[in-house]
């Protein structure tokens, strides 16, 4: 028996769930809620069998059927086994399950509790699908559904106009990436002929130059996919509005996985890109790191914060593809989806305990009532920054080695600036929210949150702290070649000292840096000191150095513009002026008609005898 | 009696009983009328299923039946079904089952209305069903007529006189137009046969002269184009759509619409094929005025019908393009845009009918935050915006996908015309249905809509899920359609594919285009061999 209906089975269950919920369960809370989590427990365990019957690389390493077929058109739908797709189902189910669960707590006072598992599970089908996909249609089909999924969540308090917006706006940035991805995908089927990732990959091999000069055209297309999904400048602006949502969905889709799908779909394909667009992808994620680490130190509210956190690392990841590090970025994606996951769902859980008040500076001394948020926020925020032994140490160093052996030490300073900013901003959270004293009396009330919510907490705090040492790099480089021996726990731990120390040096030096700083400026005190002395740069950074505005001024009016254009051209011109010409013109041919229908007998006799006159002299006369 | 004679039969025959039906009888003629769709629908399912048992007849034709009428003429009673009517007729029935359900809405003169309806949904059923180009065009009127008489009796606004005047006036003049072309095709043909797969297989013997085609294809063109609303000729849609009772909106703009499409694949492509080719680019920059203008259009509208309206009108820029690409991949896109576009623009008509029902108004400023109130009929209406801005799982993604890639193929020099349409598929349809849902169901929940209520009777819910399903197994399972499209078009139209395709590649001055050229004559001259991908591809090593 093969072990790839498992992988159907995997793929389909969350679907299965989230069709059931919407069409029986809907006013059953309690079993929607069981259905949607334990369609993705079931999937998790389940990816677990399989990868330990079938191994890393399976001998069947396709599993497909034919979705679409006219003439040489022909679309599959089918699943594709390898270290990267078995490895992220790990990651995507397993971080899913404890955000489900997690959920449960979060939203248990909802009245569409319902309706938010149905999605949470759409959602998951949708993000299995993008990681199983084998060919481009199939990935694109995903691709949009989880911007719909997204769609959904972020909208999900859709009476709330803010939420309502954020999600049109969070889809059409999406689709303005998906108008290059689609056109990516137009050029690399008419020039090679396929649709399918292991058929094109041999093509390409056997004749490195069959794109031509479409080469780097298709790789920056593509890449546009990827900067919509993953929220790349310019098309960065919907992410931090995607806070929105309720903040499982900020944790499960805008940092564990969605957004992380750009950088898997790059990593997927990297065989189609040149060196041209890879050094591109890699500036734009260096540029993006930094950019938004730099307004991330200016944001107060507490998911906005992790929001550009997100963003930054996410601008890490896409630098280590650039690098040509698929697997470096991989591995950060990695352990970035554990302790991204771990901040938000630390970030919600004070949220709850102070009735939903986001803004950092109401609120201050919480380590005191909420010990087990506040530790396990903290390993979460080692890690984000850095700090050996946590995971976000290794994967980082990964990328800053890759640079140094890449010889890019523009992008290498680059990582390094935002490392800095990373450990600072971070601190200054935790300094902000956790110590100090409290800032507000709903602080002094704040009471822990329930066990359904601090269990996934631990769970993660543990991968965010052993994510680096437990071979997810390994696997990964078996994908991309390169595959190193596996070594012993201890030596993973050295791992970074031995082989690239520079990087591993400097990291934890700028995570020191970023550290000192936030402790100078906000281990207690009562407001931001930054204003004051950045003065307009701290505006600037604060409204987020005015794209939104921007895009509002430009991209937005231009359209709308167009729009009336076209709606007065319809108006006026086509409907107006040339049917009205028309119809004008009937009528003054009727009117016209109607005079020699005056209805007076001795007219008609004279036209007549006239009429009679000129025959006979035509038929007589001549 | 055939099954295909008594698909079309039934509500005709269901007509003339409501005649006889009492006044009074409301609920008798509302049964008559959803039990006789029914019927036709079910029948309609049970074609579709039998389709690929069934034995074709010696034209490639299955479920055939033909009764000589006028012999002298040539014309005859002729209905069948291949591949590329078969999914049409299945999509006009259940629209007309989905209609007569939301017929209930009609509170007047409810059995004139009835009868029109069911004249109408026989009409169109046996249009889609003739074979013959005067029982073909007969039946069309047949159905159009009742539809001018149902917007300016039942209609709704202000507007309704001068939206019944203008549809009435576009409408019969596309009409005459395609009627004259009609008759000069049969007069051309000298085949002296009204029976297209005879005048088809005649033409492959005996061509129509150049400048017959070029005389013939341009009133067809324009002829057919009038009735679908190609850009410019598509003001009538919105305002028509706008005023219209929804059940004649839901069969207009979901079925009736399609005739001119269909008439443009079934006949126009086989036997004006030159002309078809010279006329092609002028067609693709015209659907771009569907697609993106009308699109821009639609991003204006204040009122939620009339933005439905230039959506529709927006949508059949893809069956057009697909059309133009005359090629196999892009013309089975035009089918599956075209039954796709059918169930989808039913959905959305009978949807905002209902909420036109329950507030009185579809103008979006007034209307907000009916989702909280309203969670089926906006979750359906959701799920049709999706399927509007061409949303996976829909069957309106397939149809659209298939045909860019057929466009992509085929405009090899002009790919501007598929990069603005995908454009206008992505980004300006999403603009105008999210607007819409945003503007119409989110939103703080108001106080005037404490009245509204949610479609909680199951038959009231019926023609939403009906065709919301079929939405989806054609969007999960697009193959049940292609795989009968395609197979159809290739035995009609392969032969011009072929010529189509090597004609149209000149070189030009640029080595790079050359050598894209010399790879697209390759892959092109491949394109109705099954498996061609592969062999080209050595080829091209």
């Amino acid at each position: 028996m093969n072990p790839d209906f498992l992988a159907w089975i995997i793929l389909f269950l969350p679907l299965v769930a989230a069709g059931l919920i919407t069409l029986y369960f809907l006013p059953q809370r309690k079993v929607s809620a069981g259905l949607s989590t334990g369609a993705v427990i079931i999937g998790f365990v389940l990816s677990v069998i399989f990868v330990s019957w079938a191994g890393w690389q399976p001998a069947i390493r396709e599993s497909a059927a034919t979705w679409l077929a006219v003439g040489p058109l022909h679309v599959a739908f089918g699943l594709r086994f390898d270290p990267l797709s078995l490895l992220m189902i790990l990651v995507v189910t397993g971080v899913a399950s404890a955000i489900h669960v997690y959920s449960w707590g979060y939203m248990h006072e909802d009245p569409g509790f319902s309706r938010f598992f149905a999605c949470l599970s759409l959602f998951t089908f949708s993000m299995l699908g993008i990681v199983l996909a084998n060919n481009f249609i199939e990935l694109f089909i995903f691709w949009e559904l989880v911007g719909v999924s997204s769609y959904l969540l972020i909208s999900f308090w859709h009476e709330r106009p803010s939420a309502a917006d954020a999600g049109k706006k969070a889809f059409l940035a999406n689709r303005l990436g998906d108008f290059g991805f689609l056109l990516g995908i137009l050029i690399v089927w008419s020039s090679l002929g396929s649709l399918n990732f292991g058929v094109l990959q041999d093509r390409l091999s056997a004749h490195a130059g069959a794109l031509g000069s479409l080469a780097t055209i298709a790789g920056l297309l593509i890449f546009c996919g990827a900067m919509g999904k993953s929220a790349q400048f310019p098309l960065h602006v919907w992410l931090p509005d995607a806070m929105e949502g309720p903040t499982p969905v900020s944790a499960l889709i805008h940092a564990a996985t969605m957004v992380a799908a750009g950088v898997y779909m790059l990593c997927r394909v990297s065989f189609l890109l040149d060196a041209s667009a890879l050094e591109v992808i890699g500036w734009v994620g260096g540029f993006t790191a930094l950019l938004s680490a730099v307004i991330a130190v200016q944001q107060d509210d507490i998911k906005r914060i992790l929001a550009y956190s997100t963003l930054s690392q996410l601008g890490y990841m896409m630098m280590a593809v650039g690098l040509g590090g698929d697997s470096q970025a991989m591995f950060h994606l990695s352990t970035h989806a554990f302790f991204k996951a771990l901040l938000f769902l630390g970030s919600g859980s004070v949220i709850l305990a102070l009735h939903h008040e986001q803004n950092i500076w109401k609120m201050g001394g919480l380590r005191r009532q909420m010990p087990v948020t506040f530790w396990t926020f903290l390993a979460a925020t080692f890690a984000l920054s850095g700090v050996p032994p946590f995971s976000g140490f290794y994967s980082k160093d990964s990328i800053f080695a890759q640079a140094t052996a890449r010889h890019s030490y523009g992008l290498l300073v680059l990582g390094l600036a935002v490392a800095v900013l990373t450990a600072f901003y971070m601190f200054r959270l935790v300094f902000v929210v956790f110590l100090g004293s409290s800032r507000s009396p709903a602080c002094d009330h704040a009471q822990e949150s329930p066990p359904v919510v601090l269990w996934p907490l631990r769970l993660l705090a543990v991968f965010s702290i052993i994510g680096g040492y437990i071979g997810i790099e390994q696997v990964y480089e078996k994908q991309f070649g390169a595959a190193g021996a596996g070594h012993p726990l201890w030596q993973q731990l050295l791992a970074p000292f031995r082989e690239a120390p520079i990087g591993a040096v400097l990291g934890i030096l700028a995570a020191v840096l970023g550290f000192a700083g936030a402790y100078k400026l906000y281990s207690n005190v009562a407001k931001d000191p930054l204003p004051d002395k950045l003065g307009a740069l701290s505006r600037a950074m604060a409204n987020r150095f005015y794209f939104d505005e921007l895009y509002q001024a430009t991209v937005i009016r231009l359209h709308d513009a167009l729009a009336s254009i076209a709606d007065w051209i319809d108006r006026w011109i086509i409907d107006g002026f040339c049917v009205g010409l028309a119809r004008g013109g009937t009528d003054l041919t009727g009117r016209a008609l109607r005079l020699l229908q005056t209805g007076n007998l001795q007219t008609y006799a004279f036209l007549f005898a006239l009429g009679a006159a000129l025959v006979l002299y035509l038929v007589l006369g001549k | 009696m055939s099954l295909v004679t008594s698909i079309f039969l039934i509500p005709l025959l269901a007509a003339i009983v409501l005649a006889f039906v009492p006044r009074n009888y409301r609920v008798v003629m509302r049964g008559v009328a959803v039990f006789a769709t029914f019927l036709s629908a079910l029948l309609a399912v049970i074609l579709f299923l039998e389709f690929g048992h069934a034995v074709a007849g010696p034209t490639g034709f299955k479920f055939e039946f033909q009764r000589q009428w006028v012999q002298a003429l040539g014309i005859s009673f002729h209905v069948g079904v291949d591949g590329i009517n078969v999914g049409l007729v299945l999509m006009g029935a259940i629209v007309a089952f989905a209609a007569a359900c939301c017929s209930w809405e009609i509170q007047e003169r409810e059995k004139e209305f009835y009868i029109l309806l069911l004249v109408m949904v026989g009409g169109i059923l046996a249009a889609f069903a003739s074979l013959d180009l005067f029982m073909f065009y007969f039946f069309h009127e047949l159905a159009l007529v009742p539809t001018f008489i149902m917007i300016g009796v039942w209609g709704r606004g202000e507007r309704k006189n001068y939206a019944t005047f203008q549809i009435t006036l576009y409408l019969s003049l596309g009409a005459l137009i395609a009627l004259a072309g009609l008759i000069a095709l049969y007069l051309e043909s000298g085949a002296n046969t009204f029976d297209i797969p005879a005048l088809i297989a005649y033409a492959r013997n005996h061509p129509f002269s150049s400048d017959a085609q070029h005389f013939i294809f341009p009133l067809l063109l324009f002829g057919f184009g009038i009735l679908v609303s190609l850009w410019p000729f598509h003001t009538w849609a919105p305002p028509g759509y706008g005023s219209a009772p929804s059940p004649t909106a839901m069969l207009h703009a979901g079925v009736l619409k399609k005739f001119g499409l269909y008439g443009l694949i079934r006949f126009v492509l086989p036997l004006l094929p030159d002309a078809a080719r010279s006329w092609m680019t002028v067609l693709a920059w015209l659907c771009l005025g569907n697609l993106l203008y009308c699109g821009w259009v639609a991003m204006r509208q204040k009122d939620f019908n009339w933005m439905v309206g230039y959506s529709s009108v927006a949508h059949m820029g893809f069956a057009f393009l697909g059309i133009a690409s005359l090629n196999l991949i892009g013309v089975t896109g035009a089918v599956l845009v075209m039954i796709a576009h059918g169930f989808l623009a039913a959905l959305t008509f009978g949807l905002s009918g209902y909420i036109y029902h329950e507030t009185g108004t579809l103008e979006m400023e007034q209307l907000g935050g009916l989702l909280r109130k309203l969670p089926f009929i906006g979750a359906a209406l959701t799920m049709a915006a999706f399927a509007g801005c061409g949303l996976p799982g829909f069957a309106n993604f397939a149809g659209e996908i298939t045909v860019l890639f057929g466009a992509w193929h085929a405009f090899a020099h002009h790919q501007a015309v598929v990069i603005i349409a995908v454009w206008a598929a992505l980004i300006v349809g999403a603009v105008y249905m999210l607007r819409g849902v945003r503007r119409v169901l989110h939103g703080p929940v108001t106080e005037k809509w404490a009245d509204v209520a949610d479609a909680s009777n199951p038959w009231r819910k019926v023609p939403f899920v009906v065709l919301l399903a079929c939405l989806l197994i054609f969007g999960f399972f697009p193959r049940l359609l292609t795989d009968k499209i395609s197979a159809s078009l290739t035995a009609q139209l392969g032969p011009n594919f072929q010529t189509w395709a090597l004609r149209s590649d000149k070189p030009e001055g640029h080595p790079e285009s050359q050598i894209a050229n010399r790879k697209s004559q390759i892959n092109r001259s491949s394109w109705i061999t099954p498996e061609p991908r592969s062999a080209s591809h050595s080829t091209l090593q």
